[in-house]
């Protein structure tokens, strides 16, 4: 088991009641966490933002279309294995010839299986108690590897390759850990069947203005409150891409550096659209649905 | 325990079975679960694989623990107003309170939901209950009371039947209170046996839950009452051809034509080449297996008025997919059928021959879209030759066909147009099957 008390997020992450409880339940039960929603809608972050406030060792496993389970757990180096003993055999020809000169093997010996096995994340986390794993993005992931994952995530237990060592975790010493996906494709039922799901919804606008002020506790409250008004306007567009939560973020970034007054003018004019909106044709519906009004005089009397 | 909810859930759509029960146990085990919201949250957390199962999970909830039945797309607000739980709930809470008369009825359902999702719900206590009932004899005869109260006493308050009594068969409680109720002769309170307040009924609000959590609470309620008729949280129908709504869903199957490979292979020559360079230090040169290009041709009949809508949702879906999962995709376009000649653009003006398809590598994966229905002279053995000769080249080929399947065997030239062809229909369901069907085959 992981730590398991239950955590609330902390000054700079917004952690909502449902969210802290699943992780808390998945926490108490051993089983992985899966969290979907929306790109920006902090999934990522909650593993993150636990591990930096509790004190805890974080692992992260970043997926991506070449993973594989040999790179989340431990791969054996053959290349360096062969590298050095080929050197083992040219050092005894130098010798032989009573060249002083030698090549380094860097410290690892031929003798030492061990030092040829490069652990990956989920090794390192299970040799750390209490640690926090994060997958991230499984979605992005071939086919085959949630199920491989699988297997390897059911049993505690991990055999290094070539060296046989074990690495053998308690359920009392188990790794928190957090998979995210963006639901880029489905992952295997049975895979899911094992974890325990969370889905993020996406934040009500009085949550929105929450999470603004944990990033950016200065922000003048008119200026948010106009940015997150026109922030869900655009969400109802029924774009294709509609703007996250990063991209307001990214957005009200820039917007702070003017003044007031000119900052609330800017958010009217949709200034710097470009960090909210990232199509062309987005750009094009936005433009004949919101900008009419604002940007030609008298546009919006002329329907 | 709950013993039948995971058919209830199965009857909404939501896949349950029993490891969700031998879960729950583990969680009862380790103090999860205090509250009706706690349960709410840990059956929403284990059962629900999806956003849109939220929907059918929360109505499935909400009927076999607080007996509020929600119809299709009907507010929670309105099911619960017309619910015999809330009812009774009601005519209690407002008895004798003036202030409580007026509260809106919107006040009201936040305030049952709030109690139902905070009831506390100390599992030890119900189980150690489950004992209780095993002594208790249903059949004994009420200790015949100074005041004969007789039937009112009877209305037991169903809120308390819907959160104490589910841990056994449903069936059997319901002979076991009939049973009870019969005997009783008046009211009791306390106690184990009789139905009524107090006792073991784990019903209760306020009080934080023993040892445990109470987070689910009102945020579950509120979390239901949004969910509720919200599209978002009910599946997309997928046995719908293509449209707008469920184009995503069919782009999550697409994804499954795309070969991926994370080998590695040694490179021999590469490793001679260098090791002989190196004086006969042979060091092994790995390579990535270079990806499979996803090769797509689809080919289209574009004739006829009826194609027209499904044209666009096709080109859009196989667009999306080109974005998304960079893949070499032709687009050739037909009349009804096929003989010698495709044609390259829509208008079907620029023809190509079908010899030039022909010549691709055979790993292309091959969509038709057309409703494969025409006159029968117009497929006659010259054309059924030329589909032939597609459906031999290339292994991974498949009909996808707007027209509902039903009605597939009605037209003649579907019938032989299958016995070529795997044919699906064009829905996200059909199209799943489809490229399932397509990675099976080893060609």
């Amino acid at each position: 088991m992981a730590e398991t008390t239950i955590w609330n997020g902390s000054d700079k992450y917004l952690c909502d009641k449902e969210l802290s409880q699943a992780f808390h339940m998945a926490r108490v039960l051993g089983m992985p966490l899966l969290i979907e929603g929306e790109p920006g809608t902090g999934k990522t972050e909650l593993p993150l933002q636990y591990a930096q406030d509790r004190d805890i060792d974080l692992f992260v496993y970043p997926v991506g279309s070449k993973s594989s389970v040999e790179q989340f757990v431990a791969k054996f180096d053959h290349v360096k294995y062969l590298r050095d003993s080929q050197i083992e055999v040219l050092n005894a020809q130098r010798d032989e010839k009573g060249l002083d000169t030698k090549l380094s093997t860097g410290g690892r010996s031929t003798d030492q299986l061990k030092d040829y096995v490069m652990q990956g994340p989920a090794a390192k986390a299970y040799s750390t108690p209490h640690s926090v794993l994060l997958i991230d993005e499984i979605d992005k992931a071939p086919r085959e590897f949630p199920n491989d994952l699988l297997y390897a995530l059911s049993h505690r237990k991990f055999v290094m390759p070539e060296s046989g060592d074990v690495i053998e975790v308690s359920e009392q010493d188990m790794p928190a850990i957090v998979i995210t996906s963006n639901r880029e494709q489905e992952l295997p039922t049975a895979f899911k069947g094992r974890c325990i799901y969370h889905y993020i919804s996406f934040p009500a606008p009085e949550v929105m203005r929450d999470i603004v002020r944990k990033h950016y506790p200065k922000a003048d409250d008119d200026i948010v409150q106009h940015a997150i008004d026109m922030f869900y306007q655009l969400r109802q567009l029924g774009l294709e891409r509609s703007p996250s939560t990063r991209e307001l973020l990214n957005w009200l970034k820039y917007m702070m550096t003017f003044s007031k007054a000119e900052t609330i003018e800017r958010i009217k004019k949709l200034d710097g659209i470009g960090a909210l909106i990232k199509t062309q044709d987005d750009v094009r519906r936005v433009q004949r649905n919101l900008m009419d009004d604002v940007k030609r005089p008298g546009g919006a009397a002329r329907y | 325990m709950f013993e039948s909810f995971p058919d209830v859930c199965r009857s909404y759509g939501v896949k349950a079975d029993v490891r969700s029960l031998l879960l729950l146990q583990k969680a009862i085990d380790r103090n999860l679960i205090n509250t009706v919201g706690d349960l709410y949250s840990f059956f929403k957390g284990s059962l629900v694989k999806d956003p849109t199962d939220i929907g059918p999970y929360t109505q499935a909830f909400y009927d076999y623990f607080v007996g509020v039945d929600v119809g299709a797309g009907e507010r929670l607000n309105d099911a619960i107003e017309r619910a015999d739980t809330f009812k009774d709930w009601l005519e209690d809470f407002l008895q004798g309170d003036d202030e409580r008369r007026k509260l809106d009825m919107d006040d009201l359902i936040n305030q049952f939901l709030d109690e139902i999702h905070t009831t506390t719900y100390d599992i030890k206590r119900v189980l150690d209950g489950e004992d209780i009932l095993k002594e208790d004899d249903p059949d004994r005869p009420d200790d015949d009371g100074a005041g004969k109260k007789g039937d009112d006493a009877n209305k037991d308050r169903l809120l308390d039947k819907a959160a104490d009594y589910r841990f056994v068969d449903l069936e059997e409680l319901r002979k076991r209170m009939e049973k009870v109720m019969e005997q009783q002769t008046r009211d009791h309170e306390g106690g184990s046996h009789w139905i009524g307040t107090g006792g073991v009924s784990p019903y209760g609000n306020g009080g934080a839950a023993l040892g445990g959590i109470r987070v689910g609470g009102s945020g579950g309620g509120r979390m239901a009452r949004e969910v509720m008729g919200d599209p978002q949280y009910y599946p997309v129908d997928i046995d719908a051809n293509i449209n707008d709504d469920n184009i995503d869903a069919t782009l999550a199957t697409l994804k499954g034509v795309i070969e991926e490979t994370n080998e590695r292979y040694l490179d021999i020559p590469l490793t001679v080449k260098e090791g002989v360079a190196q004086g006969g230090l042979f060091l092994p040169v790995e390579m990535d297996k270079t990806h499979d290009k996803l090769q797509v041709i689809l080919i289209i009949d574009n004739g006829g008025y009826s194609m027209d809508y499904y044209i666009k949702a096709v080109q859009a879906l196989f667009k999306k997919m080109k974005t998304r999962y960079q893949s070499d995709l032709e687009t050739y376009y037909f009349h009804n059928t096929i003989y010698k000649y495709v044609y390259e653009d829509e208008r079907r003006t620029r023809k190509v021959p079908i010899e030039r398809i022909l010549s691709k590598d055979p790993n292309y994966r091959v969509f038709i879209i057309g409703d494969a229905a025409m006159a029968p002279y117009e497929l006659h053995e010259g054309s059924i030759i030329a589909w032939g000769r597609i459906s031999e080249k290339f292994k991974k080929t498949v009909w996808l066909n707007p027209v509902s399947e039903k009605h597939w065997h009605i037209t003649w030239t579907t019938t032989m147009l299958r016995k070529i062809f795997k044919m699906f229909t064009m829905t996200p369901r059909g199209i799943e099957q489809a490229i399932l069907g397509m990675n099976k085959k080893k060609s």
